[in-house]
């Protein structure tokens, strides 16, 4: 057990000496402080208040856009409705097609409309636009003005008809479960940053074993302490330099919001208020999960003889990572149904899959102890597993060793 | 302390590496570990140090079963390795606790055997700045931090300039002078002829030869004399012989001073003086050959 702590004391101040790391962790905190402090410094300099309008400004008129309409009697351009429906364009009223054609491409106008019936109009405009929001409101505009006339003419008050059809039904959504909808986000953050957890430091340590390995140090290592004691070491010194610069980077976030929680209105409690089952679950789940790919990533350190064999090594686990975590992203969509359920007891996906059930569902008590249990027997064996390749992976050296060779050592008795 | 190793087999997967290696160490008494590359040499160390175990036979200490756990073994592996982008005194400390020590006393015992070997200045330099020698150093400082009690040197000279190699000498004489095991392997026959009462060639995983260093000498050179003459050539010597004492001796090698015989049927030294005597031959010298212990590694570990 002293060798463990040595080991593990040894590792975990590697990354505290280490620059990229303490400079990223800043760098990350010194980012969600002042992010999430942006509406406060807007607030005192004056940003965010919303400005009295000063007086009657002569820029309104300035500001309107001009278009041209050959109206062909259908509609009046001095119906107020129109005003309505277009605050800030002035319409002029031209008689012939030539002419608005000519306006429109000399950029004398916006555009032109030729209304040719009760239902029918062409749109002139020089460049066209992937969302050009006019043409709706056009439309709108011209069915609105065709209803009022047909009742009139039908002598129906169209006051009361707009009012019946306008009637407003409210509702109030009153959530006995979970409420997905608000979950989602934290969710959704918590689960990215699990995924780049396991991609980083599970990349970190595959890669400290690696170097060793090619620098030789292995062999004075494996020669003064157990194997056990060295990958147990590496990989949990990994998880916690993993958890303590996620949890600085959360806690200086927490912090920050909560100073600054006024002046975001609280529109971000749905992140930072986080219920305290899912919070739990997201630490058991999460950490267990992370060591049983900081396992894998370790074994794979030592299947590599350089650095550079790492990606070839770490290749089919990471593709198994990409393949778990896409299932889970796609499954928040649908967090009751059973891609999600099944995701939730499989090692490989359980710890983020869970999470996603506990946090966006309600999960029944036996379920979430029943995954547990798996994934800790997993983790378990998987450490196991990966002391065992580390410890004959080590002094092999040559090319990079495939997982088929992997087992078969597993198998061995040296 | 007495080091048995007894029966040793190992096999990786089908094929068997070594084949009933036995030897034995002597605390006080440093042991050489010969062989060619791929003989078996440094399988047979990882299994003394527990890396490897062995498919058969025993290794005691002092009569009971070696514990690994219970000793302090010091290794200066032969393919050297520690952390380049650390500081020097961090790893030593680092490698003193992971082999038992209190984190002073592997301070104190770093500190140590740094101005013992004369790179006390470069302890707060990282190992990848310092010359090759000098990482050299700082790597037999690692294998002696935790005052072990068994010290495995695997071609601990190689690369050490002459003054530095008598540094290392001077160190390894006083591990021996104050009764450590060590196991010394090397090439580099002269150190081993320097250091070592007791010697194991190995060859293809199995003992060549075993046991103590002068008396293989003389065993090895029973029966056979070097002679020269300052009035023959080494050739018409040898020429001479063959055609007049074929009886007598058989010309076994042409050296480079003189020519090497083993006397034949039952004939003594001094008959054949006698013999010699009575010839026009000029003897300029007589005597038992004693070979080198480069000739006996040869002989035993060659191809044949």
């Amino acid at each position: 057990m002293k060798q463990f702590f040595t080991v593990f004391k040894f590792e975990l101040l590697h990354y505290f000496k280490n620059k990229a790391y303490i400079i990223t962790t800043s760098i990350l905190c010194v980012v969600a402080v002042i992010g999430l402090s942006v509406p406060t410094i807007l607030d005192l300099f004056g940003f965010g208040e919303d400005k009295e309008p000063t007086g009657p400004s002569s820029s309104e008129t300035s500001d309107f856009d001009t278009y041209g309409v050959i109206t062909n009697d259908i509609i009046d351009l001095n119906d107020p409705s129109l005003t309505i429906y277009f605050p800030s364009i002035n319409f002029i009223e031209y008689t012939s097609p030539d002419l608005l054609n000519e306006d429109v491409i000399s950029e004398t106008i916006e555009a032109g409309f030729v209304i040719e019936s009760d239902f029918e109009y062409q749109y002139l405009v020089k460049n066209s636009s992937m969302h050009d929001p006019l043409v709706s409101k056009f439309s709108n505009y011209l069915k609105h003005n065709y209803q009022l006339v047909t009742f009139e003419s039908l002598n129906i008050d169209s006051d009361k008809v707009f009012e019946v059809l306008n009637t407003k039904v409210s509702s109030e959504t009153i959530v006995l479960g979970k409420d997905s909808v608000n979950n989602y986000m934290y969710t959704y953050i918590l689960i990215m940053m699990l995924y780049f957890m396991v991609i980083f430091y599970g990349q970190m340590i595959a890669t400290g074993v690696a170097s060793e390995k090619s620098n030789r140090a292995i062999e004075v290592l494996v020669t003064s302490a157990k194997p056990n004691n060295l990958i147990f070491g590496k990989v949990f010194a990994g998880a916690l330099a993993g958890i303590i610069q996620f949890g600085a980077i959360i806690g200086f976030s927490y912090i920050s919001y909560e100073i600054n929680s006024a002046a975001w209105n609280n529109g971000l409690d749905m992140i930072f208020h986080i219920p305290l089952d899912a919070i739990l679950s997201f630490a058991v789940f999460g950490l267990l999960g992370y060591l049983f790919y900081s396992f894998i990533f370790g074994a794979l350190g030592a299947l590599a003889s350089k650095t550079e064999d790492i990606n070839t090594s770490a290749m089919p686990i990471t593709l198994i990572f990409v393949g778990a975590f896409l299932v889970v992203m796609a499954g928040m969509n649908d967090p009751t149904g059973s891609l999600l359920t099944i995701a939730s007891y499989i090692p490989f996906s359980s710890f983020m899959a869970m999470f996603v059930r506990v946090a966006m569902t309600d999960v029944s008590m036996v379920e979430v102890i029943i995954s547990l249990v798996i994934l800790v027997l997993s983790t378990g064996l998987i450490g196991i597993i990966a002391a065992k390749i580390y410890r004959q992976g080590t002094l092999r050296y040559g090319n990079p060793l495939k997982l088929k060779d992997a087992f078969k050592m597993l198998k061995s008795k040296d | 302390m007495i080091l048995e190793v007894k029966n040793i087999k190992k096999s990786f997967g089908e094929a068997e590496i070594l084949h009933n290696i036995s030897f034995t160490v002597q605390s006080g008494r440093a042991f050489g570990l010969l062989g060619r590359n791929g003989a078996g040499k440094t399988t047979t160390i990882r299994i003394l140090m527990g890396v490897f175990n062995a498919n058969e036979g025993d290794i005691l200490l002092d009569g009971i079963p070696f514990d690994q756990t219970k000793y302090k073994i010091g290794y200066l592996p032969e393919e050297r390795g520690l952390y380049p982008k650390k500081p020097v005194i961090e790893q030593l400390v680092y490698l003193g606790q992971l082999r038992g020590l209190k984190k002073a006393e592997a301070l104190k015992n770093s500190i140590y055997w740094l101005e013992r070997l004369g790179v006390i200045e470069y302890k707060k330099r990282k190992l990848e700045t310092l010359s090759k020698g000098n990482q050299q150093k700082i790597q037999l400082a690692s294998t002696l931090v935790s005052n072990p009690d068994l010290i495995i040197l695997d071609e601990p000279f190689s690369g050490l300039d002459p003054v530095n190699s008598q540094l290392l000498k001077d160190v390894v004489q006083e591990l021996i002078d104050i009764n450590k095991l060590v196991i010394f392997s090397s090439h580099q026959m002269s150190y081993v002829e320097e250091f070592c009462d007791d010697i194991l060639i190995m060859n293809q995983g199995e003992v060549a030869i075993l046991g103590c260093l002068n008396q293989i000498k003389k065993d090895f050179g029973h029966n056979r004399l070097f002679v020269s003459s300052t009035n023959y050539t080494h050739q018409n010597l040898k020429e001479f012989m063959q055609s007049n004492f074929s009886e007598n001796v058989k010309v076994e090698a042409i050296l480079k001073k003189g020519i090497i015989i083993e006397l034949l049927n039952n004939t003594s030294k001094k008959e054949l003086l006698n013999l010699l005597l009575k010839t026009d031959i000029d003897i300029d010298t007589f005597q038992m050959y004693e070979p080198s212990l480069n000739d006996i590694f040869v002989d035993k570990a060659g191809d044949k």
